[in-house]
């Protein structure tokens, strides 16, 4: 092979290269780097064995959360507050967590869900709860019954500005509040600026007693 | 093909990826759309009565209620933004028109309490404005309706003497009064001398109540506590760190414009062997 040729082969395997690399990069972005986060809805499934059930002894606390309009099917974690009384984020990036200290969703008052928007590679549980929309149905189980929660408002707002008293205050009836981040990230706090929440009314059961 | 094709070609591929951001989230629009309506029969010597809600926009079938004696308040309706129009009509004989008719209307997050007060004789439906929001600190909040005839003035008061309501005449509301939160004995004394009433009152932080006084049975003072809206447990401070950043723009711009660069750096070196392939 001539060095010309040679030359039109190694020119050739260069553009190859970069196009793969290129596409390979993209690729893994839009994957959310694969298997280490995996899309919500890929990911349900069974509490893991010695789990402790979350809610009240007895079992009444709600179990899993299930929003169709956005793909959601969730098992829900039992969230506290931490040391400086804030409101914990669910551990695991793929699942949603209930303040379990607070309104159980169903009873009258303030039920609140949160779940992350992302983690540091990928989307995660909530990522497109901004998508929801007044009339979406929001359906969380507790014990055998499914309670439908049909959503009324939403907005965004920074967290230095939070509306403690529209998310947490005292209700006539039973609603429901569902929380994640928003907004510009910001690099240096390493959390995002805003909260985005959905607010949602109790409508009926749609299976078994409650 | 040409290497100056090429390396246009890798050039189109490079730029699409270095503009091409993930999606952010839209900001969403806020706004409730939304208050709540009850109603009460707090007349004492008014028989029942069937009440009617209309939505004056026509937007709702109108609603009776049948069968609503003394000292009945429903539950909280969540109604739309807008204009309703109660009304009152005796239960007996069925099919009486109504009698009495007032005007709500429903502003956002807004709460009312629509009430037939006054002796018969007197009867006027009367809209009382309702405040919901959550009481300062981790306090509960109370007021008082007074329906009761035979004790037309009276006041209520903790055990220690801090008062809650002072000279509330029959037929008006008192403001809210913020509490410590507990089980408390209230005393209600009428100032016409009669004896005083106690009732056991069990105030939950967070929570907003109404006292409700009424006439009952051979001269006694019926109350009956309702809970106008409630919350559990402790309140959480601030929001909730929900995102690691992941798909944060900025956060994507390095591997988006590490792509793109790579591919540009492929595209220069092609265009440079070429060259060095046309000196040969």
């Amino acid at each position: 092979m001539n060095r010309r040729s040679r030359a039109r082969l190694a020119v050739a395997a260069l553009a190859a290269v970069a196009a793969l690399a290129a596409g390979g990069a993209a690729g893994l972005v839009r994957a959310g780097l694969a298997r280490q986060v995996p899309f919500v809805g890929w990911l349900a499934g069974p509490a893991r064995p010695g789990e402790l059930p979350v809610g009240a002894p007895g079992g009444t606390g709600p179990r899993r959360l299930r929003i169709a309009a956005i793909g959601v099917d969730s098992p829900l974690e039992a969230l506290h507050l931490d040391h400086t009384g804030a409101l914990q984020a669910p551990v695991e990036y793929a699942e949603a967590g209930w303040f379990a200290d607070g309104t159980v969703p169903g009873d009258a008052g303030p039920a609140v869900i949160a779940g992350h928007i992302d983690s540091r590679l990928g989307r995660a549980v909530f990522y497109e709860l901004s998508r929801l929309r007044a009339g979406d149905a929001v359906e969380v189980q507790r014990g055998d019954a499914w309670l439908r929660f049909v959503v009324t408002a939403t907005g965004r707002y920074a967290k230095t500005a939070f509306p403690t008293h529209a998310v947490y205050g005292p209700t006539p009836d039973a609603q429901l509040r569902l929380i994640t981040c928003g907004g510009t990230f910001d690099r240096a706090e390493g959390s995002y600026v805003d909260n985005f929440v959905v607010y949602a009314t109790l409508a009926r059961t749609t299976s078994g007693q409650g | 093909m040409n290497m100056r094709r090429l390396a246009t070609a890798a050039l189109a591929l490079a730029l699409p990826l270095a503009v091409a951001a993930p999606a952010h989230a839209r900001e969403a629009a806020g706004g409730d759309g939304k208050g709540y309506v009850r109603l009460a029969h707090l007349s004492p010597d008014t028989p029942e009565v069937d009440v009617h809600l209309k939505a004056l926009s026509g937007t709702m079938k109108e609603q009776v209620f049948r069968g609503v004696g003394y000292g009945v308040m429903s539950a909280y309706l969540a109604l739309p933004v807008g204009g309703y129009e109660v009304g009152m009509a005796p239960s007996k004989p069925p099919g009486s028109p109504v009698i009495l008719t007032t005007l709500v209307t429903v502003e956002p997050g807004g709460a009312y309490t629509v009430a037939g007060v006054g002796k018969y004789a007197d009867l006027g439906l009367r809209v009382l404005r309702d405040d919901l929001s959550m009481p300062p600190g981790d306090q509960a909040k109370v007021r008082v309706i007074q329906a009761s005839v035979q004790a037309p003035v009276l006041g209520v008061s903790l055990p220690d003497g801090q008062t809650i309501a002072d000279n509330v005449a029959f037929a008006t509301t008192t403001a809210y009064q913020t509490v410590r939160p507990g089980t408390f004995n209230l005393v209600i004394h009428p100032a016409n001398g009669r004896s005083d009433t106690g009732v056991q009152a069990d105030l939950a932080a967070g929570n907003v109540y109404s006292l409700l006084i009424l006439d009952g049975a051979a001269g006694a003072l019926k109350t009956e506590l309702r809970t106008d809206a409630t919350r559990d447990g402790v309140v959480p401070a601030g929001g909730v760190a929900t995102g690691a950043g992941g798909l944060a723009g900025s956060g994507a711009w390095p591997l988006y414009g590490g792509a793109a660069l790579l591919v540009l750096v492929a595209a220069g070196a092609a265009w440079g062997i070429r060259r060095r392939l046309k000196t040969l």
